[in-house]
């Protein structure tokens, strides 16, 4: 520790803001400089990459404890700091990975979605299993119900019912993921922003990615045009799926689209916010923050079996006609999926 | 032999990689062309040239002839941002352009430039790890990126011009680590860091070594065009905060860029408001070209990085956090008779 000791006050001297220092100064700060650089290597050469340290090795209490404890001769800063990182380190990961899912967290909110995906919307599945068990694959639904609620279920539904217990890593669309709290919220419990280049590196890892090619014409969908899905965006899952050969399973959820029933839009209000469109439900705004309390429907998510992909190769990327065309397989199989649930169901609130 | 040309040798990579050539060269194959002379202690040769003089090219090019050299590491550019704007533009775009003028001229094999991450601009549209291929988009109100993209775009002009001179551009993640002192390590210089609110993008902080390392590879190979060299992996902001013990404030980020703007006028900030978009958006880039063509694989990841700089910079800390934990135990230990678990 001497040695830093050592260091610290002559790294201040250089601060001195001087354009052109004397000859005298200059040599001096060389070996300054020489002499800092000389330690730096010491310390590097016996330090190289160490496994990182725990923050705090202490609790939230118990380091709130030492910060009041700290009372009698003032609170320390340093008190004040390790209890604040000892709170936030007791419900987030030290070590995300490279796309920012902190496991940590999603544990921590993962009780409010359980309750949800249980007991709020009875969620049924079936063809579950069409998602393979391992290697790349692409989950393509139709997306529906202004908050995206329907990708928090698809991804719970893969890790209860499927027997592998994936994670299935969503695509959030832009809307939300640069929505401030909202962005690294989902980040942070495994949704990546929805990009061509995100989406291929995941699937080139071999991660299980969820995808709404309609994007938000679909959330953003009137109450009256429910269940009818929109256009598939220019059909870039496609080609994302034809270059890494993964396969589509494609995926339909009914229930989600009278969640939060969009009666209207308020664009020259969401505009100034940075939303595409700011809603009015029955609940929204009137109740104020109540209006983000979902109606309790009656959840289904269907998944047909996997299109497999590896057969046409990566060079059929770029055959547009052969991308709309396998688009269009994929859009009508989830139109076909939805409408047969509609047929059957008979309540919107009990199935 | 030809020899090798180190420039912006006082900057920090510029000094690493100056000593590193040193080493595995000898001083006498290495010419340092700065403003400010290299360590006496190198033994290093030492040419004065001050690229924002008018002539500076017509001088740069006598002197590669003279020197013979064979490669130029092109690291004259300023980590901080200066409130004299116009005179980092002369150096850092203008001197750029004289170099790579006089280098051609004077048939340099190979031009190794030093670029930043920061310049593909810290964006929400960017994705999360941007390739080489990615446009440069800074924003353009930040003159710090500006010339360091004008930089970048005459490096790109000269390899189109002069095929048979290699010109490769690294673009280094913000450096982390001993000896790094700059506005952007400062920010963990200090107890209470204002943050913004609702914002938490990850982050990359490359360990000087792994800089140095990379450096040196493109010295050795150089390949033509630009490689991303980062650490092996990205950390959220908010979370190397905490790591580092720091507390947060979190400040409305319309407020924070003008309040940013309203000190740097006043000459007490580190950067000017433009620079609220790095800590708002990311712009982590990604390393597989660098693997490709330096055959560089980084040793340190963004929180190895970060857990040097602050056993470096703040060893009383570190320690502090240490003796404490331990009191705690022996308290502990003194009041019930056993350890603490």
């Amino acid at each position: 520790m001497s040695e830093s000791a050592k260091v610290v006050p002559l790294a201040k001297g250089k601060r001195r803001r001087r354009e052109r220092p004397d000859a005298d100064e200059e040599d001096l700060r060389a070996r300054v400089r020489d002499l800092e650089d000389e330690v730096e290597r010491l310390r590097e050469g016996t330090e190289g990459p160490q496994d990182a340290q725990p923050a705090t090795g202490e609790g939230p209490l118990v380091a709130l404890a030492r910060l009041l404890q700290g009372g009698r001769d003032g609170i320390t800063w340093e008190a004040l700091a390790r209890a604040w990182s000892a709170l936030y380190f007791s419900w987030h990961s030290e070590d995300v990975d490279e796309f920012g899912y902190d496991p940590k967290f999603t544990r921590t909110v993962m009780p409010l979605f359980e309750f949800l995906y249980t007991m709020w919307w009875r969620v049924e599945t079936a063809g579950v299993e069409n998602v393979p068990g391992t290697g790349p694959a692409l989950i393509v639904a139709n997306h529906s119900g202004v908050l995206p609620w329907d990708s928090v279920m698809i991804n719970l539904a893969v890790r209860h019912e499927h027997p592998a217990r994936r994670e299935t890593r969503m695509l959030a669309l832009d809307m939300f993921a640069l929505l401030p709290f909202l962005a690294p919220a989902l980040a942070q419990s495994g949704a990546v922003r929805a990009n061509p280049e995100n989406a291929e590196r995941l699937l080139r890892k071999g991660e299980l990615v969820g995808v709404f090619p309609e994007g938000v014409k679909g959330v953003g969908k009137p109450f009256k045009d429910r269940y009818r899905l929109a256009r598939f965006g220019r059909g870039g899952f496609v080609r994302l799926a034809l270059r890494t050969g993964a396969p589509i399973v494609p995926c339909a959820v009914v229930g989600a689209e009278e969640v939060h029933p969009k009666l209207a839009s308020v664009n020259w209000l969401g505009r100034p916010l940075g939303l595409p469109y700011l809603p009015i439900t029955p609940t929204f705004p009137l109740l104020g923050p109540l209006g983000f309390v979902p109606l309790p429907t009656k959840w289904s998510i269907d998944f047909a079996d996997p299109i497999p992909m590896d057969a046409h190769g990566p060079e059929a990327a770029e055959d547009p006609i052969l991308v709309n065309r396998l688009s269009e397989q994929v859009r009508s199989t989830i139109q076909r999926m939805v409408d047969s649930r509609l047929a059957r169901r008979r309540s919107i609130w009990f199935g | 032999m030809r020899r090798t040309a180190v420039t912006g040798i006082a900057s920090f990579l510029g000094a690493r990689v100056l000593r590193r050539l040193v080493e595995a060269q000898g001083p006498d194959a290495v010419v340092a062309v700065d403003v400010a002379a290299p360590p006496p202690t190198l033994g290093v040769r030492h040419r004065t040239l001050d690229f924002t003089e008018p002539a500076s090219d017509q001088r740069l090019l006598e002197l590669l002839r003279e020197e013979e050299v064979g490669t130029v590491v092109h690291a004259a550019f300023f980590t901080n941002p200066r409130r004299d704007t116009g005179y980092a533009h002369e150096l850092e775009s203008i001197g750029t352009l004289n170099l790579l003028a006089a280098a051609a001229a004077a048939g340099v094999q190979r031009v190794v430039m030093r670029s930043f991450t920061a310049v593909y601009g810290a964006r929400g549209h960017n994705p999360n790890f941007l390739t080489e291929d990615h446009p440069l988009r800074p924003n353009p109100a930040l003159a710090w990126a500006r010339d360091k993209l004008e930089a970048e775009e005459h490096a790109a002009a000269f390899a189109r011009r002069y095929p048979d001179m290699a010109v490769a551009v690294l673009r280094f993640a913000p450096l982390f680590g001993p000896g790094v002192h700059n506005f952007y390590t400062r920010i963990f210089d200090h107890r209470v860091v204002p943050l913004l609110m609702g914002y938490d993008p990850l982050v990359q902080f490359l360990h000087p070594e792994d800089a140095a390392t990379a450096l040196l590879a493109a010295v050795e190979s150089a390949p033509t065009g630009a490689c991303n060299v980062v650490p092996s992996r990205p950390i959220p902001l908010l979370t190397a905060l905490h790591l580092a013990s720091k507390v947060p404030v979190f400040v409305p980020h319309p407020a924070a860029a003008v309040g940013a703007d309203l000190l740097w006028s006043a000459g007490l900030g580190a950067a000017p408001g433009a620079f609220v978009d790095y800590v708002r958006y990311p712009f982590v880039a990604d390393g597989q070209r660098a693997r490709e063509r330096l055959g560089f694989t980084p040793r340190y990841s963004s929180r190895q990085a970060l857990d040097a700089y602050v056993r470096y910079r703040h060893p009383h800390a570190v320690e502090k956090a240490r003796s404490a934990t331990d009191e705690h135990d022996h308290e502990h230990e003194r009041e019930h008779g056993v350890a603490a678990p």
